[in-house]
């Protein structure tokens, strides 16, 4: 019957938006007070819920900020896929992913406070969580599919370099300025498998236009 | 008289006052007290980690009464945040040391790392104290990073000379610390801290590549 199904789905609705209110709270609370000392109350005043409400969506305050961590990986993904198409060139791909995810961080720097800073101290390990999510697919465009890319440095260092450059922008309270790092970070995510040369050059593509990235994602 | 103990971290593990009526001089024996406090807490938060650690359990490892803790310090914090304080001033003082003066600059930036590299591999227990356990101290967490950040760029810089490359990136001492403290980092939480100066070779490379190029790099890094 349709006004049951119909039920049904707003419920299904209500209880995602209610999830998704307290991920979004956990972010907010995090940005402004970091992980250690948000409270349970902080995210329950925050999301406008019920305590009991909480507790149904999550057993804790850490498994509650474990679906954060994993929410905001998505999400980034999400905009670093979306920013290049198959017709560009691996260095060009990785600029182009690296400044739509720089910028949507400085959107909303609690997403960067949140996995550069206190999703560290949390658990040191969650580091591990974005090579997974970051690693292969870069890979796999150096590669096209080809066996294995030539490394000329440790992938997995660039990660821990463009973490503690992001985490010393925030610190100074400047994460809507994250922009102004673009041309070291686009260093850092080109020069594993790019080398110095292309990530040098890279880096002045994304200094001189972001521009022209912007009017090729209008065309 | 000069007092028998200074800041220095050696001296702070060695330095044990003797139990029970000793005569000292009340300047010497809270001097003695505060430096035992903070070796304390580097231990035994390393151990524990910062928010498991009460102060009870500092005052236990340092045989100091509670009294005296509160006229040393506000509180947990303030002890944990003097004691990181200390072991950066140390650090900075080893790495200037090695860093500033006339040799060309690949060089001294490499004996530099070296001395970096092995103040982290000497005492573990700073080490998990002074990068992992400060991410997790709250509010002073941010502050605090920023400062330290900050004294290692500008140290790096006052060690430009006339010699040292002009990068086309334009915040490549930030990338420079960034990349030392990646690296330092990532083997300090694997407990694999006493093979940092092992890395030495990768380091140099990756540290000096934004500076001079792979070739030149490369060489520095085979030296």
């Amino acid at each position: 019957m349709a006004p049951s199904v119909l039920a049904t789905t707003s419920a299904d609705l209500g209880m995602g938006n209610q999830r998704q209110r307290i991920i979004d709270a956990m972010i907010d609370s995090c940005a402004e007070k970091t992980y250690a000392a948000t409270t349970i109350t902080d995210i329950v005043s925050r999301a406008r819920i019920s305590r009991t409400t909480f507790y149904k969506q999550f057993d804790d305050k850490r498994a509650c900020f474990d679906a954060a961590v994993g929410h905001c990986i998505e999400q980034l993904q999400g905009v670093a896929a979306a920013a290049h198409d198959r017709e560009d060139t691996p260095a060009d791909a990785v600029r182009k992913g690296t400044a739509a995810v720089i910028q949507a961080l400085a959107e909303r720097p609690g997403l960067a406070q949140l996995l550069t800073g206190d999703a560290i101290a949390v658990d040191p390990r969650v580091i591990e969580c974005y090579r997974k999510a970051t690693i292969p697919p870069l890979e796999g465009l150096w590669s096209r599919g080809e066996g294995e890319a030539q490394a000329y440095s440790d992938p997995r260092l660039a990660f821990g370099k463009a973490q503690v450059l992001i985490l010393n922008q925030i610190a100074i309270g400047k994460a809507e300025r994250l922009p102004e790092l673009l041309p070291e970070l686009v260093y850092l995510a080109v020069s594993p498998f790019g080398g110095h040369e292309a990530a040098l050059h890279q880096s002045q593509l994304a200094t001189e236009g972001t521009a022209a990235d912007v009017a090729a994602g209008e065309r | 008289m000069s007092l028998p103990v200074s800041d220095s971290p050696e001296d702070l593990r060695r330095w044990r006052l003797p139990r029970g009526r000793h005569g000292l001089p009340r300047e010497l024996v809270e001097r003695s007290q505060r430096e035992r406090l903070l070796a304390a807490v580097v231990k035994v938060t390393a151990a524990n980690g910062y928010e498991s650690t009460t102060v009870g359990d500092i005052l236990g490892e340092a045989g100091v009464g509670r009294e005296s803790f509160y006229e040393l310090f506000d509180d947990k914090l303030d002890c944990m945040l003097s004691a990181h304080k200390l072991l950066m001033d140390d650090l900075e003082e080893r790495v200037r040391d090695k860093y500033l003066g006339e040799d060309p600059w690949t060089e001294r930036m490499r004996r530099a790392l070296a001395a970096t590299l092995d103040w982290f591999a000497a005492d573990p227990d700073a080490a998990r104290f002074t990068l992992v356990e400060l991410s997790t101290v709250g509010p002073a967490f941010r502050p605090t990073f920023q400062a330290e950040f900050a004294r290692a760029v500008a140290l790096l810089e006052q060690g430009m000379g006339d010699d040292a490359p002009q990068p086309e990136l334009a915040q490549a001492n930030s990338l420079a610390v960034g990349t030392i403290l990646a690296r330092i980092y990532e083997e300090v939480v694997l407990d694999r801290a006493a093979q940092l100066p092992s890395r030495l070779p990768d380091l140099t490379y990756e540290l000096l590549v934004p500076f001079v190029g792979e070739e030149q790099a490369r060489a520095a890094a085979d030296a």
